[in-house]
């Protein structure tokens, strides 16, 4: 392939991924309420789809699209009845589709057939219902086809991730780096004649740029949001198939579609919903039978909801299932030592159970609550994300998972401290509160306990820790830090203050490392490492206590 | 090892030279993004002994390796000549930019295919598998060592994991 054919390939591959879920959204809401308008939807769907693939030199897919289009037309005048086996067989076909044309396919994997297939399933349905008397629909002209087709085959490399921008927006952004450009100019014009001005008047000419500078980053920062409903679409197939496969009925809910989030959380955020949806399909919601058993409808909901809260993105998946099994639950981590006889039996401790990495081995699935499969899994994705998991379950009437994410992942608001000549970054939303250290706890040592308002508080001095080196100053302060229900302190030299921090990845060598989770730059160009707070709780938990022996 | 000199070596034919523990390396041009002087780094706790730490490179967090400790070489005392060359090296299928803490600069050398010999098998700072060959000037009869960078990163990862045993048993 030419890089032109590879480029002109590439843009149709986003497109063809796009026009695809398009219509697999659409053959499930034909599949809920079977009407003219949505049927219209299909067909332009797929004659649009098929005009592509055709031009790009995909002509199985061309084809099979062609196929599909004739059994539609079939439903259209009813010569061939919408029922549930024909509804996966046309959902089966986008897979097909997906296939033909070297996408991976969204389905449940043990339902789907192979491309030819689903074309020789298609084409013998055709055949079978031919139409008696209505015209069958009218056709645009066909698509010119390719004069030299070019090798179909799967493309060499993933698509590339791309975004559709208002060409509105990259005009502004354009215009700001254009003013940007002037206030810079005049600054340095400004900066070279230094002595004709006052200080005050220099800094009101860097304020005008900074303003301008601020107004691009947000700006960009929009740009990159992308609303959650294109996340969370594929997972109506997901459930309807799984449901299927299951002899469960089970109605899919989603609300706040529309709320916007970085991409990149968009896309992180697919696995561990996948897990929560499917575990609350499998085993959350009972059968049609059971649920009538228990005086609830036969058919259980899954909804899903998203919304923002206080600067952060926050989704419960809720089903209205069996709930979490907690005499099983605590039974089970009583057995493998997990938890202490006397422990409380809160919905928090029943999620740290769970989440247990160890927990949910195969054997043990179905027999507990079933909730565990892939949970840990979740649970790394979601801190991995910087973001927490918390569930509600009540016996009987169903389960929700909450999870709260940040918006962003380039930017956090950050809590800055200094140890030696070092400079750290808390992430803000884990600092509790700042104390004095006592003068009591002035010894050297890596770890010590103080009271803090009667409780007893734990804490890690930076500087040993670090194995920075040097001696403590005279005065040491200690910044509270929290995760959950934990908390700890660190004891750190100085406490600089809060601001916007905007995170770098710490590259090869340094990734990973316990207590760090990335970096930042300083206003004079010098790199500041960002704590990992959950590490640093686990850490100063685990370490003995050499101020107790002392 | 008895392979023949690697056909970069030989098709490359200018090298950047730097001084590292009283003695002259060099590195093919083609790897050497830019030279900067040594500023301040910030120690990275936890990371390898021979990452000295990070630094601001125009926006990109940059780690710098200290050869010396990295070739157990005598260590490198920090002067005002001291510098950072900033190289591209492959590591484990993947291109990293990184930093290589140098004495001092030398200089631009032209070595063509018969100026570079084969390094003995003894007798220089550094394990031969670490080195392209042994550049030999003409102009005053020295011999400057041409290191092999990627397989200075990559055969330390052998020896640290050797060392270190992954923790066992996560899953029971």
């Amino acid at each position: 392939m030419t890089p032109e054919l590879q480029q002109v390939h590439a843009i149709f591959l986003v497109e063809a991924e796009e026009q695809l879920a398009t219509l697999e959204r659409e053959l499930l809401a034909l599949e809920r309420s079977p009407g003219p308008e949505v049927l219209r939807a299909v067909f332009r769907t797929v004659h649009t789809f098929k005009g592509g693939a055709a031009s790009v030199g995909h002509p199985e897919a061309a084809e099979l699209a062609h196929t599909l289009e004739d059994l539609l037309t079939l439903v259209e005048t009813r010569a061939v009845v919408l029922h549930a086996g024909l509804g996966s067989l046309l959902l089966q076909a986008v897979d097909a589709l997906r296939e033909r044309v070297g996408l991976s396919a969204t389905g449940d994997s043990t339902l789907s057939l192979p491309a030819a297939e689903v074309q020789d399933l298609l084409a013998n349905l055709v055949k079978a219902a031919r139409p008696v008397g209505g015209a069958p629909l009218e056709r645009a002209p066909e698509p010119p086809a390719p004069t030299e087709p070019e090798s179909p085959a799967a493309p060499e490399q993933a698509p590339e991730h791309t975004l559709r921008v208002g060409l509105s927006r990259l005009d502004r952004m354009l215009d700001l780096t254009g003013e940007i450009a002037i206030a810079r100019g005049r600054l340095a014009t400004m900066l070279s004649q230094a002595h004709r001005y006052t200080p005050q008047q220099l800094l009101e000419a860097h304020h005008e740029g900074d303003r301008l500078h601020l107004d691009l980053q947000e700006l960009v920062m929009k740009v990159r949001m992308v609303p959650i409903g294109r996340t969370l679409q594929p997972f109506a197939r997901a459930v309807r198939d799984l449901a299927l496969r299951l002899e469960k009925q089970v109605r899919w809910e989603v609300s706040g579609e529309d709320v916007e989030v970085d991409t990149t959380v968009a896309e992180l955020l697919r696995d561990p919903l996948t897990h929560l949806v499917r575990n609350a399909v499998d085993h959350g919601l009972e059968t049609p039978e059971r649920r009538r058993a228990r005086g609830k409808a036969p058919t259980g909901t899954l909804s899903v909801r998203a919304f923002h809260e206080a600067g952060t993105l926050v989704i419960q998946v809720a089903d209205d299932g069996a709930g979490l099994d907690r005499e099983r639950i605590l039974s089970r981590a009583r057995a493998v030592g997990l938890l202490g006889a006397e422990a409380p039996s809160d919905d928090d401790t029943l999620l740290r159970l769970i989440l247990e990495p160890g927990f949910s081995t195969a054997a043990h699935v179905t027999e507990l609550s079933g909730r565990g499969v892939g949970l840990d899994v979740v649970k790394r994705n979601v801190e991995a994300l910087r973001g927490t998991l918390q569930v509600e379950s009540t016996p009987g009437q169903g389960t929700t998972f909450h999870l709260r994410l940040p918006l962003t992942l380039s930017i956090i608001e950050g809590f800055s401290v200094a140890v030696g000549n070092e400079t750290y970054v808390i992430p803000l939303e884990h600092v509790h509160e700042c104390v004095e250290l006592p003068d009591a706890e002035r010894q050297p040592g890596r770890t010590g306990m103080i009271q803090l308002r009667g409780t007893a508080l734990p804490y890690l001095r930076l500087r040993e820790h670090f194995g920075l080196g040097g001696g403590p100053p005279a005065r040491e302060s200690l910044v509270v830090i929290g995760q959950g229900r934990g908390q700890a302190g660190l004891a750190v030299d100085a406490l600089l203050g809060q601001g916007q921090t905007v995170i770098k990845p710490l590259g090869t060598f340094c990734q990973g490392l316990p207590g760090l989770s990335g970096s930042t730059l300083l206003g004079d160009g010098r790199v500041a490492l960002i704590l990992d707070v959950p590490a640093l709780l686990q850490q100063t938990v685990k370490s003995p206590n050499p101020a107790a022996s002392a | 090892m008895s392979d023949p000199i690697e056909e970069p070596s030989a098709a490359a034919t200018q090298y950047l030279s730097f001084q590292l523990a009283a003695q002259e390396y060099a590195l093919g041009i083609l790897r050497v993004k830019e030279i900067i002087e040594y500023d301040t780094v910030t120690p990275v706790p936890g990371a390898p002994p021979w990452v000295r730490g990070v630094f601001n490179l125009r926006g990109s967090v940059v780690p710098v390796v200290d050869l010396t400790v990295k070739l157990h070489l005598p260590p490198a005392t920090l002067t005002r000549r001291s510098c950072i060359v900033v190289v591209e090296a492959h590591r484990a299928g993947e291109t990293i930019v990184l930093g290589l803490l140098a004495d001092a600069i030398g200089q631009v050398l032209d070595l063509g295919p018969e100026d570079v010999l084969r390094p003995p098998s003894f007798g220089t700072p550094v394990h031969a598998d670490y080195l392209l060959g042994l550049g030999r000037l003409a102009t005053d009869a020295r011999f400057v060592l041409l290191l092999d960078i990627d397989r200075v990163l990559n055969a330390q990862e052998i020896a640290l994991a050797l060392a270190a045993p992954p923790a066992s048993g996560e899953r029971g």
